[in-house]
């Protein structure tokens, strides 16, 4: 509410003028409400004016195209384009049993972030406990960060084909081939562990800089007190970087959510089977190969709303962390 | 609560205004400032198209020199998203490639139909019906696309089996395949069903194996009868070459573009089905195996009665988008892009079966001559017919039915309904 908090503050500025200081020569009364008034808008306007190109930015770019998507949302496909539909686009989603799959998955990644945050975490853990070849560690872990996923996924796509080098080493100790992106069974698992040993580094770094602001007294108090290396995990680091841990869960959640799209098309095509889709991906197939836009909006407002979920769960962590800190 | 209620008002006023609009776009004139014509494909960039196009632009200048010609090439991964979204805002390109079969008729409301410019090459031409939609024509065909089974005929050889004839029986085949694998430790088919193409080549080459010619051609005109035991037939025969250890491995983890191709150019595969045209063709083939190491052969005979035909469509052709300015200069630069003279260029160095059928292919070698020698008893694939909705849940359920977590009728119950479904 801008408006009426604004109006006090300039208020003062023309009652100071006319009884304040004795004025030199009266000016005509019409003149001077003209002026005031002239003034007093263009300083009430003032923050308006100022604010406008963000908002006219975040209006134009962010708002308006989410309206668009949601109102499209609502309209036909095909014969039925631009007529209103109600929520069958909605109600095609559910009943659609690749859609629900994609939903699925998205629960199954929910499901694999402690894995996803713990294995940085206990990476960064020792390379802080300066295990030999720390150093060398810190810089490799962080190596893949950079690769694109297109190049990781391709790499992998080698290394896990059926006849792949992977498969090979299997059998040279007597262990059967596993059709590793074309097992329904394993293919998500396989895809997410790519995911996950490209973007580790990320979070490795945040635990590395958590791990600067240690306390390194109470390390030494502890070792002082002949606690073992998984009790100062669990008693000293684990609390003293519960702000880290709780951002890197974040962060890897949404990378998860958002980010996985060059993976899953290059490795597998949502297959075997629709066993990799994720909703990006159903978006995609469903705007760029089956010429549905209505209910890719659709599949896009759903998408949207985990996300709104998700971020207002970043926001409250987050709130809290700072409280507690 | 004033603001609320300004607020509200705008909101409201804001998804009124949306709701003028939808998801398809509002399709406004665009493209084709006078003079000059915009035409997308993903063709053009490639050096194996360059002699094509510059003879179909030497063509059309002659007839109209005064319009200049602009080719976009577009990545082809990319170009059904960029053009629907270029649609959408219509500001498409005027004249575009298009695949034939689903891709063009799903977006035939923006394009025009040609059939008044084009009734000239009519018979010249081959492979229209991969690009009519309700009884309209919306591009010219350029290449054809079909899905010739290829053999590699020194793995017969080797075999101890006569290359010059291959099997026209399905337990012939089969027994075939097992003499190969034996002698020569190669599988039978190299397969790559990752994408779940796999599926739609097997259909439409060995569909012609299995179904009567009528029910062939109901097939083709829309009259699909799923119930019928043939069609559930072919998806048990999908299950059965599983089954008998013919696919190459990890079938459903292979890439058909281009790493099945390459398991039968490396010979560790008998057999494939390749493509007609673009890229795992003949031409592709006989670069690793020699043109006479390459075989073509017709689908094995698997319900006495039935006649084996090739399954070829049009493949690719130009179609013109309905806001062009001058629907009669566009129709004139697509007749130009299937010129004879062009398409000559096309076959030469791309190796594409050029729509053209007065073309002479016979120093392209045994499979090429083959082919072509088909192309009249030939007709439209089985798969081309099916809604790319269709084909997407064909390709997961071919999935299943290779790692055996669904039945047959299953799968080709759930097929059935969304075929119907539209």
């Amino acid at each position: 509410m801008p408006v009426p908090e604004a109006a006090p503050s300039v208020r003062p500025a023309p009652t100071g003028r006319a009884g304040g200081t004795p004025p030199r020569s009266v000016p005509p009364a019409p003149t001077v409400s003209r002026r005031g008034r002239g003034g007093r808008r263009a300083e009430r306007l003032a923050p308006f004016v100022l604010l406008a190109p963000a908002l006219l930015i975040l209006a134009l770019l962010r708002f308006w195209p989410l309206l668009l998507g949601v109102n499209f949302s609502f309209t036909g496909d095909g014969d039925r384009d631009g007529l209103m539909v109600g929520l069958d686009n909605y109600r095609e989603l559910l009943g659609d049993p690749l859609f629900r799959d994609a939903l699925g998955n998205v629960g199954l990644l929910v499901l694999l972030l402690p894995v996803a945050v713990a294995i940085p975490g206990l990476l960064a853990t020792l390379i802080y406990l300066r295990v030999p070849g720390h150093r060398l560690y810190r810089s490799v872990y962080f190596f893949p960060a950079v690769l694109s996923p297109v190049i990781v996924g391709a790499i992998f796509n080698l290394l896990l084909a059926f006849d792949g080098p992977l498969n090979a080493l299997l059998g040279g100790v007597g262990i059967g081939p596993v059709d590793w992106l074309g097992d329904p069974d394993v293919a998500m698992f396989v895809v997410v562990g790519v995911h996950v040993w490209a973007t580790f580094g990320m979070a490795l770094v945040v635990f590395l800089a958590g791990f600067a602001t240690l306390d390194a007294s109470l390390l030494d108090a502890a070792r002082v007190d002949g606690a073992s290396l998984p009790q100062t995990v669990r008693h000293v680091i684990v609390p003293s970087l519960a702000r880290t841990i709780q951002f890197v869960f974040v962060t890897t959640m949404i990378g998860m959510l958002t980010s996985m799209f060059g993976l899953l098309y290059v490795m597998t095509s949502g297959g075997p089977e629709g066993s990799t889709y994720l909703p990006e991906y159903y978006i995609w197939i469903q705007q760029g190969q089956m010429n549905r836009p209505a209910l890719a909006s659709a599949a896009s407002t759903v998408l949207f709303l985990i996300m709104l979920v998700v971020g207002l769960l970043q926001i409250s962590l987050l709130r809290r962390a700072v409280r507690e800190a | 609560m004033k603001h609320r209620a300004v607020w509200s008002a705008v909101l409201v006023a804001a998804l009124a205004l949306a709701g003028c609009g939808s998801a398809g776009g509002t399709r406004s004139p665009s493209g084709g400032a006078d003079g000059k014509l915009v035409v997308w494909d993903w063709k053009s960039g490639e050096a194996s198209a360059r002699a094509y196009l510059e003879k179909a632009k030497a063509d059309f200048a002659r007839k109209h020199p005064d319009v200049t010609v602009e080719f976009v090439a577009q990545p082809f991964e990319q170009y059904y998203t960029l053009l629907g979204t270029a649609i959408q805002a219509g500001k498409g390109p005027d004249v575009m490639l298009f695949n034939g079969g689903g891709q063009i008729r799903d977006r035939a409301d923006a394009l025009l139909p040609l059939d008044e410019y084009l009734t000239d090459d009519r018979q010249r031409l081959a492979g229209w019906d991969a690009f009519t939609k309700d009884g309209k024509t919306y591009a010219a065909p350029v290449t054809l696309q079909g899905h010739p089974i290829y053999y590699n005929r020194a793995l017969y050889d080797k075999a101890g089996l006569d290359p010059a004839s291959p099997a026209t029986t399905w337990s012939k085949f089969l027994a075939d395949c097992a003499t190969i694998t034996r002698r020569t430790g190669a599988k039978c088919l190299a397969l790559g069903n990752k994408e779940g193409y796999g599926i739609q080549f097997f259909l439409s080459a060995f569909g012609s194996g299995v179904f009567s010619t009528q029910e062939y051609d109901d097939w083709i005109a829309g009259k699909r009868d799923w119930t019928s035991p043939h069609v559930k037939r072919i998806f048990a025969l999908w299950k059965e070459a599983q089954d008998a250890k013919l696919n190459s491995d990890g079938a459903n983890s292979t890439a058909m573009f281009n790493d099945s191709f390459a398991i039968f150019q490396s010979a560790k595969a008998a057999h494939v089905i390749g493509l007609m045209s673009d890229v795992g063709h003949w031409k592709d083939f006989s670069e690793f195996l020699t043109a006479e190491k390459l075989g073509v052969m017709r689908a094995p005979v698997v319900v006495p009665g039935a006649t084996p035909s090739l399954p070829y469509d049009g493949g690719i052709g130009y179609g013109v988008a309905r806001w062009t300015r001058d629907p009669r200069v566009a129709a004139d630069l697509v007749r130009s892009l299937t010129s004879t003279d062009a398409l000559k260029s096309f076959y030469a160095d791309a190796g594409a079966i050029a729509a053209d059928t007065t073309i002479d292919v016979s120093q392209g070698g045994p499979a090429v001559a083959t082919i072509v020698a088909d192309l009249k008893a030939g007709k439209p694939a089985l798969h081309v017919a099916l809604s790319s909705k269709t084909l997407e849940l064909m390709g997961r359920l071919s999935q299943q039915l290779l790692s055996g977590s669904i039945s047959v009728d299953e799968a080709v119950k759930q097929l059935a309904a969304s075929d119907q479904a539209g």
